[in-house]
């Protein structure tokens, strides 16, 4: 029984191997597309294009805008008509926009009520609001308002506030999903498609055993993947910390790609053909991604969402894959992880042999 | 007039196709007449679909076509010519939208052509349904209709702009042989009575009576051309009654007759048109093995019913599969299970395996009453199977597929590998051991599936199409090794086809129409049941003119 097992295991194995086009797409998505995502997803303003009106005569504005600067701002641009200045912001030529009354100048040396018209370009949600944040810290500061109280920040988990090392880890989570869940449904589609999946069942080897070795070998595909990719990416290029133990969070990837195999064998089972896997792929994966508190945390979603979001595996794996990496939560205190990855994985599994793997 | 008729006439020369690096048809030259039907007769990828594909001017081919005058040699300069063409593709109902009505899909037909919807169109195109026999069924979507009713609605599609010039890729092809013969009715008709030239490919040997000229295909050439009976008086002096006194490399038995190119003793015998592939091959040269079986290794004791069901019945949704199906399998007997695609083989079959639960109804397989999924897992290692369209691994070679199911059948490496060297000798198909999947001819690749179903040394085979688009020579081949195959090892095999022509190999064989059994006998005894029959195609639609 062992060695038949071992023996579609490696036989799945090879035929991956000789698939040149699924070879280089588990390459590709473990090492330059997890390092594209911790590069290029930045939510720090960065050149920031700042355009202005100037009415007020100069001095006071100018000290301020001269605080724009780089690598935040690009130069500001002047504008001479706050018609042009909104013109130039709906075709996205600026984000931001400063509009200096012809009071400005005078009612702020007359410490009066001193307004300064702010224009925001709040499409680009994230890098809006912070360079709000930042312009109101500029402005207190050109202020140098004096209050009896300071804010001591102390970073914990993430020292550095490294929001790239974060974002790649969080893309290698998605990316462990994405991937074993459609390698393992297109492994099954293939068989259905091509008709050995009926000679497979008709051999005199346990269905659930060919079902079970044919979804180890897509999770040791993936394995493979996240090791080079923590290697050469998340080690290598990001330097990303890793306070808890790296065998736990190999324990728990393995349990938890084990367990999304299932939801790829429950598409395959649903699915008729390769076409088919990928309409279904998504339309399964998105709620499961966004329930899982991948995007938003999981307690700012309405109660109901809260409730959902336990049905979906990835989120014991995104809370017990940072806990690791940051908090360094010991490995027996992960057990909540694993159970919540375990059951739901099982419960697939129930799902995929009953449709698939049996005979009548 | 005779300036008119140049004009009309149609040329094909030197026309061949290409893919990459290999030819799918070289070399063809032909001309038709206005109202001739030209017959394309040979298996599949012998290069009939290629031939067509470039005459409808949508591959891209080398040589000359040239038609009313205006002469083509790419699809771009085929372009002038598409407004008097009709193509209707390989594949039943290919061309049809599921959730379409009957008229639905004439009237987008028609806007698709840019057809003017006046008193004369309307008036076609009630002929045309009234001659397909689709006027009751104007309102009936097209996922609704019948194998044989969707051939007919697609024909009609491609005539509502009254071609001139018709290409029809297998409409017949697995068509029930009533609807087969409505079809044929149709092409008679629009050749006579619109002038149109008519191409038309099919599997079926038998139709080539009905075309004016038939094209003989053979691995990407035309081997023969001609009316049906020049080809078959072609080969006249070289078919005898079967003699096994004499053989050599120019001679060949198949069934109850020799092929010789050397004369032999025994008598003339009146050729077939299956007979002219047999006299090419042996004008080829080709070594035409006749395959050896050997004893099986292990003996085991076969009960006398290896097979036995009652009221056996199958519904998908509204749709009824199979309904009250009894039958017998007896030890070492071949049983042919016909009908037309729809007919509820495959289900059936299906069935019998456990792949498709049974709704209602008993089966007893080799003494063993099944009553669910456990009972079968004791038989699967008596069981060979091989699937439609041979389901193997494309991305491993032929010796790694069948390494691979001898391990899942538990065969040790040593013997597995005696026994795939034995069976690759046996059926021939050694020199592509090392070769992949689908990289095979469609007959080595049928001898090595059933080398794959045979590795166990099974009791019973259970065969699903396996002779579907192999060609005439492989099918030969294919029938003879099964019938070894009872002699020697005295399993019983169940096939299914829709070649009529081979329920002559079957013990005994099964009708299916519409999922119901409708004959259940010997050949011979039908044979007696219908002595006006002239071969089992008649029989066959006796039985579907007979109970409507």
């Amino acid at each position: 029984m062992k060695s038949l097992f071992f023996a579609i295991v490696f036989k799945e194995l090879k035929s991956f191997m000789r698939s040149a086009a699924l070879v280089a797409v588990v390459l590709y998505s473990f090492t330059i597309d997890i390092y594209v995502a911790g590069e290029g997803i930045d939510i720090e303003p960065r050149n920031v294009a700042v355009g202005y009106v100037d009415n007020s005569g100069g001095g006071i504005s100018k000290k301020i805008l001269s605080n724009l600067h780089s690598p935040e701002f690009v130069a500001p641009v002047q504008f001479l008509s706050q018609k042009e200045l909104s013109n130039a912001i709906y075709n996205k030529e600026i984000m931001v926009g400063l509009v200096f009354d012809n009071d400005f100048e005078k009612l702020y040396r007359e410490k009066k009520n001193t307004q300064l018209n702010v224009l925001l370009d709040a499409t680009s949600a994230s890098q809006g609001f912070t360079t709000l944040m930042y312009l109101q810290s500029i402005l207190l500061s050109f202020e140098d308002i004096q209050i009896p109280l300071e804010l001591k920040i102390h970073k914990l988990f993430n020292q550095n506030s490294d929001n790239k090392s974060f974002m790649a880890l969080s893309e290698l989570l998605s990316l462990i999903t994405m991937l074993v869940v459609i390698l393992t449904a297109i492994v099954f589609v293939k068989e259905k498609e091509d008709g050995t999946w009926d000679i497979m069942l008709l051999m005199p080897i346990d269905a659930k055993l060919t079902i079970l070795a044919k979804t180890l070998s897509q999770v040791i595909i993936v394995m493979g993947g996240v090791i080079l990719s923590l290697g050469f990416v998340i080690f290598g290029m990001f330097d990303t910390p890793m306070n808890g133990s790296f065998w736990s969070f190999i324990f728990l990837t393995f349990l938890y790609t084990f367990s999304s195999a299932g939801i790829g064998l429950f598409v395959a089972a649903i699915a008729k053909d390769v076409m088919q896997v990928a309409q279904f792929s998504i339309v399964i994966m998105i709620p499961l991604i966004f329930l899982s508190g991948a995007w938003t945390p999981v307690y700012t979603m309405h109660p109901f969402f809260q409730v959902l979001s336990f049905f979906s595996p990835l989120r014991y794996y995104i809370e017990g894959s940072e806990s690791i990496f940051y908090r360094g939560t010991p490995f027996l205190d992960l057990y909540p992880y694993y159970f919540g990855v375990m059951i739901l994985g099982f419960i697939l599994y129930i799902i995929g042999f009953k449709k698939i793997g049996r005979l009548f | 007039m005779a300036d008119l008729h140049l004009m009309d006439a149609f040329h094909v020369s030197g026309v061949s196709v290409r893919y990459k690096d290999k030819t799918a048809i070289s070399d063809v030259s032909f001309e038709a007449t206005s109202g001739e039907i030209i017959g394309f007769i040979g298996a599949d990828g012998a290069g009939k679909s290629s031939l067509m594909q470039a005459i409808a001017g949508v591959v891209r081919f080398s040589g000359e076509i040239s038609y009313l005058g205006q002469s083509y040699h790419s699809p771009k300069e085929a372009e002038k010519i598409k407004i008097h063409t009709g193509f209707m593709p390989q594949g039943i109902g290919l061309v049809l939208y599921d959730t379409l009505t009957v008229d639905e899909h004439l009237r987008f037909f028609a806007d698709l052509r840019d057809l003017k919807k006046d008193a004369e169109f309307l008036a076609y195109k009630k002929q045309l349904l009234h001659m397909s026999g689709l006027s009751e069924f104007v309102d009936r979507q097209a996922m609704n209709l019948s194998g044989g009713m969707m051939q007919k609605l697609s024909l009609i599609c491609a005539l509502l702009h009254r071609p001139k010039l018709l290409i029809l890729d297998e409409p017949t092809t697995g068509v029930d042989p009533l609807s087969r013969l409505e079809l044929w009715e149709i092409l008679r008709n629009i050749a006579k009575e619109e002038g149109t030239i008519i191409l038309v490919s099919t599997a079926y040997m038998q139709e080539a009576s009905k075309m004016d000229r038939v094209l003989l295909f053979h691995n990407s050439k035309v081997i023969a051309s001609g009316t049906s009976a020049e080809l078959i008086d072609s080969i006249r002096p070289f078919v005898y009654e079967k003699s096994l006194l004499y053989k050599d490399e120019n001679s060949l038995n198949f069934d109850e007759t020799s092929y010789s190119l050397t004369p032999l003793q025994s008598a003339l015998k009146e050729p077939t048109l299956e007979g002219l592939f047999f006299v090419n091959a042996l004008k080829e040269n080709k070594n035409i093995a006749e395959f050896v079986i050997n004893k099986k290794e292990n003996d085991e004791v076969i009960p006398e019913v290896v097979m036995e069901c009652h009221g056996v019945s199958k519904q998908f949704g509204s749709f009824i599969a199979n309904k009250e199906i009894d039958m017998k399998l007896k030890k070492g007997e071949i049983l042919g299970l016909l009908g037309a695609n729809g007919a509820g083989k495959t289900t059936f079959i299906k069935m019998l395996l456990g792949l498709y639960s049974i709704d209602e109804g008993e089966l007893t397989l080799l003494g063993k009453p099944i009553k669910s999924g456990k009972d079968r897992q004791e038989l699967k290692s008596k069981i060979g199977y091989v699937s439609q369209h041979f389901a193997l691994y494309k991305d491993m070679s032929v010796k790694e597929n069948l390494l691979y199911f001898a391990s899942m059948h538990r065969i040790d490496k040593k013997a597995a590998l005696s026994r795939i060297a034995l069976y690759a000798k046996e059926l021939g198909f050694e020199e592509y051991l090392g070769s992949f999947a689908n990289e095979l001819p469609l007959g080595v690749n049928q001898r090595f599936s059933i080398a794959a179903a045979l590795l166990h040394e099974p009791l019973v085979l259970f065969l699903d199409e396996p002779t579907s688009g192999v060609d005439t020579l492989a099918r030969a081949q294919f029938w003879q090794i099964l019938g070894k195959l009872k002699e020697i090892w005295g399993i019983s095999i169940l096939i299914t086809t829709h070649y009529m022509s081979e329920a002559q190999f079957c013990d005994r064989v099964v009708l299916l129409k519409n999922g119901q059994k409708v004959a259940d006998d010997t050949v011979i005894n039908l044979y007696k049941r219908f002595p006006q029959a002239q071969s089992f195609e008649d029989i066959f639609l006796e039985f579907y003119k007979e109970k409507g």
